[in-house]
């Protein structure tokens, strides 16, 4: 048997078998994708100082210390239940049972739908699902697309994209609806583009961006947003435009669009007709907690951090005896911080098994989030460290009651 | 395609329509709008379509997001066989 | 055409991998050793995996990471397989579900 058992071999459950592993607890990691790495794998992006962030490389860097340690990895089995059998966690899965007194979960997130007419069609998907076959399948999702939905992912993957030859027409918002929440809303998005405006290759939006600081001059640059949009790193971002629908027979042929006013609503008379062969859509991203859900584990209800996130403090420990959770599953950050959560957890449950000679690498491992979240170069979301006090302060009265 | 038809549930294809005429007229909770409409019992266990279950209840009732899972999990969270089940590895 | 990304300004070149045979459909297909069933079937260009049980629309992936089970298939006569997390093994035999009879809807009819 096992001292540790971790759901999920991304940025997260592989750091946390490391760090436990290093301190001599046997650690088995179950993940139903079929390669470790998690999302890490997909990842593709250009960081300021020039340096290439390649998800592939990081996750084949984790993997191979894990195994070297002694790490037992099993990809492609699905985890179907969690329950507590005296003392300790059963997993069942689809590869069979497992036990052990403590138990990560780390499965990460999942992506939010925009729902737009037509978005059943083959063809339409979500942007995670085209970053993933475009950097880790390495198949073209299609010859010429668009893009529905602006934020920071949306504009990474659609470079990403661009990068494999696959051509991005345009980018742009989804329709108003009872559930587009913010993303149909150009004045939404051009505060939230502004955020990570420093990051562009362009020093006239880098230079654009630090004069709007104020709402009213964000609301002009709305109003008076280039009707061609505005490339950045070649591709037409544009808050104006909106799809209406998806339009196909058998699969994706095109978007109808249409211009909309700043807040959002279609302008009669502006519709066009987008020739693509794929779609896809960003929404955002949401703690994929069911398995904690399962076991019982209490959950605090915080947007900033993407949802219902399972209580834990800052030695990522739940309420629950033995259960520990780690990377996006506690809230939507990078995968830097999902690593460092996952150093802190595999130390955290060394330390609970008795086998943590030095207490101040943990203090070390949490400093170290700390850090990793303050010198992040895109900050997801502003009020990500508010959340993060107010669950941790949740988990505190949940233990005390 | 009237902007209303657009599908929610995709496993089930149940329309923002549906959803939004059912929860304005039972002033229902997600888990009543679920077990009324069917959004949420396919195939992926509500996994693509629960958070636009609870945004649609907010709009047509009223009822924000609690601390508390709305609409709760059940196991299995993955389709399995009785083959499965019955502890042969698939 | 195929769609395969074989040289990548920043990934680089694809690695030699071995090539297998699997059928879709009745239809043989090329994948590469490491792509999954959906992978390769786009690479081909073949976007529909499944119909909707119901209504008979057309599906294929949506999310690709295993989540949705849009893409599901019969994989040598297993159902509900996700095409999108399952690697292609040499004489793969994956088939599309259809439209299931609903007997007992009101208003619906046995196929």
């Amino acid at each position: 048997m096992n001292d540790v058992l971790v759901i999920g071999a991304g940025p997260a459950g592989l750091s946390a078998a490391i760090a436990a592993a290093r301190q001599g607890l046997s650690v088995k990691i179950v993940d139903e994708f079929y390669r470790p790495g998690g999302r890490l794998l997909g990842q593709l992006h250009e960081e300021p100082d020039g340096v290439w962030w390649n998800g592939l490389a990081e996750a084949a860097r984790l993997d191979q210390e894990a195994r070297a340690l002694g790490v037992n990895i099993s990809c492609g089995v699905s985890v179907y239940d969690i329950a507590r059998c005296d003392d300790r966690w059963r997993i069942s899965t689809t590869e069979g049972e497992w036990e052990s007194s403590l138990l990560l979960i780390a499965t990460g997130a999942s992506e939010a739908a925009v729902p737009v007419p037509g978005w059943t069609l083959p063809g339409v998907m979500s942007i995670g699902a085209a970053q993933v076959m475009t950097n880790v399948q390495r198949v073209r999702v299609g010859k010429k697309g668009v893009v529905i939905g602006v934020n920071i992912l949306s504009v990474a993957i659609a470079r990403e994209l661009q990068l494999a030859g696959v051509h991005v027409e345009q980018l742009i918002l989804p329709p108003l609806s009872e559930v587009s929440g913010k993303a149909g809303r150009p004045h939404e998005i051009m505060r939230s583009l502004l955020r990570v405006a420093h990051l562009a290759p362009s020093p006239v939006i880098r230079l654009g961006s630090k004069l709007m600081g104020s709402a009213w001059m964000q609301r002009l640059a709305v109003a008076f947003f280039p009707s061609k949009g505005v490339r950045m790193w070649d591709m037409p971002i544009h808050l104006r435009t909106a799809a209406l629908e998806i339009v196909g027979t058998s699969q994706v042929e095109g978007v109808r669009t249409a211009r909309v006013t700043p807040e959002g609503l279609p302008i009669p008379g502006t519709e066009q007709l987008i020739p693509a062969d794929f779609v896809c859509i960003a929404g955002g991203l949401s703690p994929l907690a069911e398995l904690a859900a399962i076991a019982g584990c209490p959950f605090a209800y915080v947007p900033a951090l993407g949802g219902h996130v399972p209580l834990h403090d800052e030695y990522m420990k739940t309420p629950l005896p033995g259960l520990y959770v780690a990377g996006n599953i506690t809230g939507i950050e990078s995968a830097k911080v999902a690593m460092s959560q996952g150093t802190v957890a595999g130390l955290s449950m060394a330390q609970a098994s008795g086998l943590l000679a030095d207490d101040s690498l943990l203090s070390q491992a949490q400093l170290q989030v700390k850090r990793v979240r303050q010198n992040a170069t895109i900050q997801f979301h502003p009020d990500i460290a508010a959340g993060r006090e107010l669950v941790g302060q949740m988990a505190a009265a949940w233990t005390a009651r | 395609m009237d902007a209303q038809q657009v599908i929610i549930c995709r496993c089930e294809e149940v329309s923002l329509e549906e959803l939004l005429s059912t929860a304005r007229e039972y002033q229902c909770t997600a888990r009543e709008l679920k077990l009324r409409t069917r959004a949420g019992m396919g195939c992926c266990g509500g996994r693509t379509c629960r958070i636009l279950i609870e945004q649609i209840v907010e709009q047509a009732t009223g009822q924000v997001p609690t601390h508390t899972v709305s609409l709760g999990y059940q196991p299995p969270v993955r389709p399995i066989s009785f083959q499965t089940l019955g502890g042969k590895s698939s | 055409m195929s769609q395969r990304i074989f040289h990548h300004p920043v990934l680089g070149s694809m690695e030699e991998r071995t090539a297998l045979q699997f059928q879709f459909n009745g239809a043989v297909y090329t994948a590469y050793e490491g792509e999954t069933i959906a992978g390769a079937l786009l690479a081909a260009g073949v976007r529909t995996l499944r119909v909707h049980e119901e209504t008979g629309a057309p599906r294929g992936i949506y999310c690709n990471i295993g989540h949705c089970y849009e893409c599901r298939v019969h994989v040598d006569g297993i159902p509900t397989v996700r095409a999108c997390m399952t690697l292609v093994t040499e004489g793969m035999c994956v088939t599309a579900g259809s439209v299931l009879p609903t007997p007992l809807k009101k208003g619906g009819h046995a196929k």
